[in-house]
């Protein structure tokens, strides 16, 4: 495999440009919004999901910051970090087989030389066992650990992109699996260097097979080693018998059955205590990493993302106005004071609701003309004003409601058949709101009534109407 | 119906003048800049449209219209239209005759725009303030607008207003045959309004029920995201002042009095960044109409984090962290050294509560060995704060209903908050002073994202 240490920021697969997006949030959360508007616009543009239009930001701010390099650069280099440690692992796995084989001028220390290979293996496996089950998020191996550490220690600016992997592998409960996958593997490698050593050396020289002790018991080692070797065995591995292993015990060298026997059994325990297991570790993390890393989504329900999402996939767009406003609306006008004969005055209630106390007492010589609110009462009371044309017309409405064009023409229209008029403006016992009382003044006075026009208190809007104009 | 399948469902919103068109159109697209919105009649003038997404695509056009302003004289002027015509021709085809008239075009100009809109949409809410009694001209109104032929649905709105009266408007919608009624409040909708909003709608337009369904399936979907960030949101706040941990050198007064004000400074500042966000994450400007509906001020908190009364207003009694004749609120630590203090730290995160009272009688004897003062922020503090920070929350998701319940009694799971022990991960961060983003500088920290992560949920009611 060739490496190259020049991957363009725009060639980052899925999972790094999810990594950028993530060195960006980091990013924004300690130095604010990165972009005026001007990504967030381009980003608009993009079809797909919302998570589409979040990395297609990042890659524009990544490039802009910087930080879409680093993320590119971090891939052959943590490559080549781990070609260099591969080898460095198959090296010294093959030299630890040397060294506790020895030269061959002394008998090997069984259990010495099972301890060399297998002990610091056996040691870090429970470790990184223990880990898993307490450590939560980052467990990991303290060699995949290291080349994290490495691999973005290398250079300076890379610190952010790491603590981003860091952010995203964690909260998908990858790093354990993905720094499990490099310690593993680099375990397996160091064994398969061990076994090579071993293969090697037992091949090209003799070795004699010994064990010492000064206070166990000879019946502890046969136990031992029949013991270690019973799984092995199990593969097709030989087992050095009783009359070896006591044999062995007492300094005698052995025969070549024997020799042959201690030889598999050291092989076999090995290959099963010690490639096995990490063979089998190795493919599960890769397995566990590489399913969840083709689950992998930007988490948006992270502050940072959700804020996002929102400018950048709104729930709603604005059309604009599709139909415009008229240019002049229709305009009603009451007809200011004007003679006529009468003398009667009329009151009469537009709208009016039932919780109102209604009619009022009224003066003498006043005509109540009742509540007006339906159409055929409109016309009707259109018919008798016509007949007998009041000379004071006061016509009471509730503030609680919205004055409409509807009613403000009504109004305009009975002033039409009154010598004069005036609207009361009531005072219900609920009180309502003092911002439609408001609009009713306003309204009132664009048809013609001004502060004249408009009565609110009772005492003198009955004295008005009864024709008291001190009032 | 594959041809009408594909098209966006279009909705016309209707009703008298003034009784919150525009208002419903701004909760349902989220848009607080949509349209003009006054207490003011006739606010809007012309017919103004809004797209919703689900996922990208466009699923329903929603178009506000004028309010109608004389319905009596617009009936009056279509029933002329019927008796020249004999009677024989159908309600729509009648609007379409009106809408050719020079009426339609001078003095019902307005009303006929919103019957060119209603004709061209699919169905139409029909926006009522339930506060105005029934009028002959809202009866008027419903029957020139129920000859259009297109589905309305009546939406009470103001329905909490002690003059509302709904009774009234269902039997009289039931008589004309309108019995699908919704009650959504337009400035402050409560909790899953919406959803009934579109469910009624989806009863009344069957052949788009699929549609509607999508759209409420995403708005659900982005309101428990927009919930859970706003979750997270509080919890960092509470961790990074948790872990927060001040060493003064010297306990003389001056020094000791600089750094309490400089923490609180930054409490403050912290705590009104968590606000800015809530409100960023709600698309809440602090310059709404609709503002008011908040229980801040200007866009903060108008109670002093650190005044004793704050506290008293909330329920939350003042532990023995605070120091007298310090502000209220902030807890003294003394320590012996840099090691003993994570070591104590963390003990005091395994033992919980029990650890104040082993501090209480340690500081004496501790005060005598070292010249350090570790300064955090106490208990009562970080209870203040996640109270005022969810019931802000609580007053953002429902658009004012919480703001009107005054802050000691909303919620009822924030007893536990006020006088329980502190969430577990809360005092975790005690222990761990480099968590804290208070001092400058993002702790970037899988454990304490954990940790935050951890707390959201605890916060979250149920």
């Amino acid at each position: 495999m060739v490496f190259s240490l020049n991957n363009s920021p725009s060639s980052l697969s899925t999972f790094e440009s999810r990594w950028l997006a993530e060195a960006i949030r980091l990013r924004e959360l300690t130095a604010g919004a990165l972009d005026k508007g001007e990504a967030a616009h381009a980003a608009h543009g993009v079809d797909g999901d919302v998570e589409q239009r979040i990395l297609f930001r990042a890659q524009r701010l990544g490039v802009r910051e910087g930080l879409a390099q680093a993320v590119a650069d971090w891939r052959p280099r943590s490559r080549l970090l781990l070609l260099g440690l591969s080898l460095l692992a198959l090296l010294s796995g093959f030299g630890v087989a040397l060294t506790v084989l020895g030269d061959g001028s002394r008998p090997v220390n069984i259990v010495w030389a099972l301890g060399g290979l297998l002990g610091v293996h056996l040691l870090s496996l429970l470790l990184w066992l223990l880990g898993l089950w307490l450590g939560g998020r980052e467990a990991g191996g303290l060699l995949g650990h290291a080349w994290l550490w490495l691999s973005t220690r290398l250079s300076s600016s890379q610190v952010q992109v790491a603590a981003a992997l860091a952010s995203l592998l964690g909260r998908a409960g990858l790093m354990r699996w993905w720094l499990g996958a490099v310690t593993h593997g680099l375990w397996l490698l160091l064994l398969l260097g061990a076994l090579a050593g071993l293969l090697l050396t037992l091949a090209a020289r003799q070795y004699g097979f010994v064990w010492e002790t000064t206070i166990l018991p000879a019946e502890f080692f046969v136990r031992f080693i029949q013991g270690a070797g019973w799984l092995p065995a199990q593969f097709g591995f030989a087992l050095p018998d009783a009359t070896a292993v006591r044999a062995a015990g007492s300094g005698v060298q052995p025969e070549e059955a024997a020799r042959h026997a201690w030889s598999s059994w050291l092989l076999g325990s090995v290959v099963v205590y010690g490639i096995m297991p990490r063979l089998l570790l190795w493919l599960l993390c890769l397995g566990w990493y590489g399913r969840g890393r083709r689950r992998l989504r930007l988490d948006l329900s992270l502050p940072g993302y959700a804020a996002l999402a929102q400018r950048l996939a709104p729930a709603s767009e604005r059309i604009g106005i599709t139909d415009a406003a008229p240019k002049a609306l229709p305009h009603a006008h009451v007809e200011a004071a004007h003679r006529v004969g009468g003398h009667a005055a009329v009151l009469l209630g537009l709208e009016l609701r039932a919780d109102l106390a209604w009619p009022p007492a009224l003066p003498p010589g006043v005509r109540d003309a009742g509540v007006v609110d339906g159409r055929e009462q409109r016309h009707r009371t259109l018919t008798q004003l016509a007949a007998g044309v009041p000379a004071r017309l006061l016509i009471a409405c509730d503030p609680r409601l919205s004055p409409d064009r509807g009613s403000l023409e009504f109004i305009a229209e009975l002033s039409r058949h009154a010598g004069d008029c005036r609207v009361w403006l009531l005072q219900p016992a609920a009180g309502g709101d003092a911002a439609r009382r408001a609009h009713w003044h306003e309204s009132l006075r664009d048809i013609g009534l001004g502060e004249d026009g408009v009565i609110e208190d009772a005492d003198a809007a009955l004295m008005w109407l009864g024709g008291d104009h001190a009032g | 119906m594959p041809d009408s399948n594909s098209r966006p469902v279009r909705i016309a919103v209707v009703g008298h003048t003034n009784t919150g068109k525009t208002s419903l159109l701004r909760t349902l697209t989220r848009d607080t800049g949509f349209g003009e919105v006054s207490s003011r009649p006739s606010t809007t003038r012309h017919v103004e449209g809004a797209r919703l997404f689900a996922d990208g695509e466009v699923l329903v056009e929603l178009y506000d219209t004028l309010g109608m302003e004389d319905p009596i004289a617009l009936l009056e002027e279509l029933e002329s239209i019927a008796q020249s015509d004999g009677g024989r021709v159908d309600g729509p085809q009648r609007i379409a005759q009106f809408l050719r008239t020079p009426a339609a075009a001078s003095r019902f100009e307005q009303e006929a725009k919103v019957l060119r809109q209603l004709l061209a949409s699919d169905a139409a809410f029909y926006v009522i303030d339930v506060r105005d009694p029934l009028l002959a001209k809202h009866r008027d109104e419903l029957a020139v607008l129920g000859s259009c032929a297109v589905p309305l649905l009546p939406v009470f709105n103001f329905v909490r207003d002690p003059a509302a009266d709904e009774g009234v408007w269902r039997e009289t919608l039931a008589r004309l045959g309108l019995h699908a009624v919704v009650r959504f409040d337009t400035v402050a909708p409560e909790r899953g309004g919406e959803q009934r909003l579109y469910t009624a709608l989806a009863t009344l337009l069957d052949a788009r029920r699929e549609t509607l369904e999508r759209l409420m399936a995403s708005r659900e979907h982005d309101a428990e995201v927009r919930h859970g960030a706003a979750l997270r949101l509080i919890a960092e706040l509470l961790v990074d002042v948790a872990a927060c941990r001040n060493s003064v050198p010297g306990a003389t007064e001056a020094v000791l009095s600089a750094a309490l004000n400089d923490l609180n400074r930054r409490v403050r500042a912290r705590e009104q960044a968590c606000v800015e966000a809530l409100l960023e994450l709600y698309s809440f400007r602090s310059d709404d109409v609709d503002a008011d509906q908040l229980p801040l001020m200007d866009g903060r908190w108008d109670d002093d984090l650190f005044h004793p009364e704050t506290l008293h207003l909330l329920g939350v009694k003042i532990g023995s962290g605070a120091v007298a004749g310090a502000a209220a609120g902030v807890g003294i630590d003394l320590m012996v050294g840099g090691i003993t203090l994570g070591a104590a730290a963390a003990l005091g995160a395994l033992i919980g509560g029990g650890w104040q009272a082993l501090r209480h009688t340690g500081r004496r004897l501790l005060g005598k060995l070292t010249g350090h003062v570790d300064l955090t922020v106490n208990d009562a503090i970080l209870r203040l704060l996640a109270l005022r920070q969810l019931h802000l929350l609580e007053a953002l998701e429902s658009r004012g209903h919480a703001a009107m319940i005054p802050i000691r009694q909303f919620a009822a799971q924030s007893e536990e908050l006020r006088t329980g022990v502190l969430p577990e991960p809360l005092r975790r961060a005690r222990a761990h002073p480099a968590w804290s983003g208070l001092c400058g500088g993002l702790p970037v920290d899988a454990a304490r994202q954990a940790a935050i992560d951890e707390l959201a949920a605890e916060l979250a009611p149920g």
